[in-house]
Parts: C-alpha cells; structure tokens; sequence
C-alpha cells in the first residue's frame, strides 16, 4: 500500500500524525461549541481552540505550526465564530510567536507551553474585547470580570492538550522541531 | 532570532493577515453566507448533530439516574419494579417531552392558523462570551431562511435566522444586543423597541426603550411583538421586571425578563410563512 502512493515510511506517518491533530483541533472546537458553549462555568464560556493551536505550533516550530495554525483558524472563523477574522491574525500571529520563542530564548517544556498559551489567550480574548469596546458594545470593566476569570478557567485544561499534542507529535516519529 | 523568521514564516503571518481581510471584505460586501462559511458549516453541522444528541442522552441519563435514586430511598420495596421499567422509563422520557412540546405546538398552530413552523434542535452554541447565538440541525432544505423568527411551543420569542445553509441555520438569541424587536406592553399597548443586554453586563434580560415618559409600568406586565415583515404580531417577549428614566430623561425603559427560558432549550420552532395582516 506504501510502495503504491510511493510515500516513505516517515512521511506515512508525517500524514497520520497531521491527520490526528486537525482531527483533535475538529474534536476541541465542537466540544467547545456543542458542550462548553451550554454550560457555563460560573456564567463564563471556556475557549480551547486557542491553546490547541499554540501547542501544535510550539511542538511543530513556527514554519509547519504555522500553516497549521492558520488553516485551523481560518476553518475557525468560517465556523462561526465571533470576531473570527480577528482570530486568525491574532491566533497565528501569537502561536508563530510563541514558537519562535520558544526556539531562540526558552525551552520548550511544559511551563513555557503554559506562559506561551496563558499571553496568547489574554491577547486573543483581550484583543476582542478592545475591538467591541472600541465600537462602544460593551464596557472595559469586562477585561477583569469576564476576560481574566474565563483565561483562567480555560488554562485549567492546558495539561491535558498538552499531553494530547505531545501524543499525537510523538506518533509522527520526530519529537518536533 | 531573527534567523527563526524565515521567509516561509514571514509568508504564513502575511498570509493569515490578507485572508482575516478578505473575509471581513467579504462578509462586508456580500450579506448573503459566503461559500467559505457555507461549506465548513456544512460540514460541521453531522458533527455537531451528533455531539449535541451525545450531550442530550447523556442529560437524560444523568436525569434518570438522580431519580432512580431519589425513589430509591423514598421507597424500597419499588425497587425491583422499578428495575424492570428501566428501559422503558429511559425511552418514555424522551417521548414524553417530546409529545408536551408538540401539544403545546398543536394549540398554537390552532390560535394561529397562518403560521407555517419547521421545528429544529439545537446543535451548538456560539463560545464567545459576547454573543448570544446558536445553531440548529436544519437549514434551506427544510425551508428555513435567514429573517425567520424561531419560537418556542408556547409561542415566546426565541431569535432570528441570521444565517442559513442547506443543513444549518445560526439563530441570534433576543438576549443578543445586535438584535432590536418592535414591542408593546399587553395591558396598556406603549410600544417600544426591545434589544437584549447579552453583552453590556445584564445578562439573561432584556431593555425596552423608548417608552413614553408617561406610561405606567406594573412588573410581571406582558411584552409582546407589534407585529411586522420579520416578526408576526403577539408573540411573547418577556416580562417587566424593572422600570426607569432612560439616561437622557425624556423617555422610559424597562428590563424585562425573557419569556423563553433560553438556558433549557433543547428545541425550537421557525415560523417559515405567515400571514402578514
């Protein structure tokens, strides 16, 4: 079966490894619309997607992550999603970052993921929220009462994506970049 | 550092910037779903579908279990019956609302014999903190459009389609700010506009504004729709539980707290045709 798509080994299992992860960015987001969205934690909605997203491009490096993040994002957006053209600039922009990061300064472990995730989430949902204070939508005092609080519930959930992209980076063979 | 921006990175961040403004373009310029939009909703919808109805069952077990144990203490000896009519319970529940639900249905279309209703469940609801909206599991196929109002079984005011695909439609909830409905007081007939507060801080209620300085407003007094091209006349709104001067002192507003009860909805109704009198 190999032999007959002329692919190697290793890019057999580059394709599996790149199949599970946007089938894992597919599973977060209608857990996040379907479940997430109906039960509010405290009145507040979790967001996930993005620290998919900054956890794939951390593992994958700026330049793989990267394309990923911003198809991911794009599909994102083209799901409904509010502000969603903001999001892919923002979420691309921060993932690419993080990774670059994480590359040149930090070491890509566990707590950098987790600082990476943490700045790229309050720039996200604060982002956001400037653009619907800005035309006047809804009041700054959100940033502390809705933003910070639902940054934080959604960190909650940051070890097990974690462990899931380093699972699913691992099948591929390499142990990213 | 520098050396990690390599020109394929420096491609992708240009790249995500010119499509995040080609969509806005497009959703500027065209008012209709763009194909984009249409097709990953399309595809989304099975998907959602499926999760929502895991989500359902997984409700009703939850539900059914809590019971089961209720019972259980309350008497013992049922107990054994109780164990046989497990499956049948489980199976009737589900039914059972069901059946309320189209009741309720079947007196409305009968007070209201020019409504044509699709009835939908709900499969998502939007993430985002400042949005109230979500999405149902029927689109154009079964005759739902953008500019449709969906209800509930007594006839409360749920949304409006803003977006429809084939098997998909996004209703924005009356509790969205982005959503304004012309109203009137039942018992006294001041008209209004009514907008939700979804994102200013009030969640879960609804502002009537424009009230005259003059009108006098008891709580629990019935809102309904005016009647016009989107909404058709006397469907329930919400009821007032608050009343004040508007900011400028020359006009009135009132809270009022939804009539559909929007957290335990699982499904709803669109009035696809009605007479327009």
């Amino acid at each position: 079966m190999l032999k007959q798509l002329h692919l190697t080994r290793r890019q057999w299992l580059g394709i599996l490894k790149w199949t599970l992860y946007a089938l894992f960015f597919l599973f977060v987001m209608i857990v996040q619309t379907v479940i997430l969205a109906r039960l509010p934690i405290f009145g507040i909605k979790l967001t996930l997607v993005p620290l998919v997203l900054v956890c794939v491009c951390i593992r994958e490096g700026p330049e793989r992550g990267g394309v990923f993040d911003l198809l991911a994002s794009t599909v994102w957006c083209l799901s409904g999603a509010d502000y969603g053209n903001l999001s892919i600039v923002l979420l691309t922009f921060c993932a690419v970052l993080s990774s670059v990061l994480c590359i040149a300064v930090l070491l890509r472990s566990f707590w950098t993921g987790a600082v990476c995730c943490l700045l790229t989430m309050v720039i996200h949902e604060g982002g956001i929220l400037l653009f619907k204070v800005l035309l006047g939508r809804i009041a700054p005092s959100n940033l502390w009462r809705v933003v910070l609080p639902g940054v934080a519930l959604s960190m909650l959930a940051y070890p097990l994506i974690y462990l899931i992209v380093k699972l699913i980076g691992k099948t591929g063979g390499d142990h990213g970049v | 550092m520098k050396k990690l921006f390599t020109p394929k990175v420096r491609s992708v961040l240009i790249l995500a910037l010119l499509v995040a403004v080609a969509i806005s373009i497009v959703s500027v310029v065209t008012p209709a779903t763009d194909g984009g939009t249409n097709f990953i909703q399309t595809i989304l919808s099975p998907f959602r579908s499926a999760g929502s109805a895991l989500m359902r069952q997984a409700e009703r077990y939850y539900n059914y279990v809590f019971n089961y144990e209720a019972l259980q203490a309350e008497n013992e000896a049922l107990q054994a019956r109780i164990m046989e009519m497990e499956d049948e319970v489980r199976s009737a529940d589900s039914l059972q609302r069901e059946n309320e639900r189209l009741r309720q249905l079947a007196k409305l279309t009968q007070e209201h014999e020019d409504y044509e209703l699709t009835s939908a469940y709900i499969v998502s609801w939007d993430a985002s903190n400042w949005k109230s909206t979500f999405s149902i599991g029927k689109g154009t196929n079964s005759g739902i459009d953008a500019g449709m109002v969906a209800i509930t079984e007594y006839g409360q005011v749920v949304g409006l389609v803003t977006d429809a695909g084939s098997n998909w439609a996004t209703i924005t909830t009356v509790l969205d700010s982005s959503l304004e409905i012309s109203a009137s007081v039942a018992s006294t007939g001041y008209n209004g506009i009514v907008e939700g507060s979804y994102a200013t801080g009030e969640e879960g209620l609804l502002r009537m504004d424009y009230l005259p300085t003059d009108s006098v407003l008891r709580n629990n007094d019935q809102v309904v729709t005016t009647g016009s091209t989107v909404y058709p006349r006397g469907l329930i709104i919400g009821y007032i539980s608050d009343a004040d001067f508007d900011e400028t002192g020359v006009a009135k507003y009132a809270i009022l707290t939804p009539a559909a009860d929007l957290d335990d909805l699982e499904q709803v109704f669109i009035i696809t045709a009605y007479e327009n009198t």
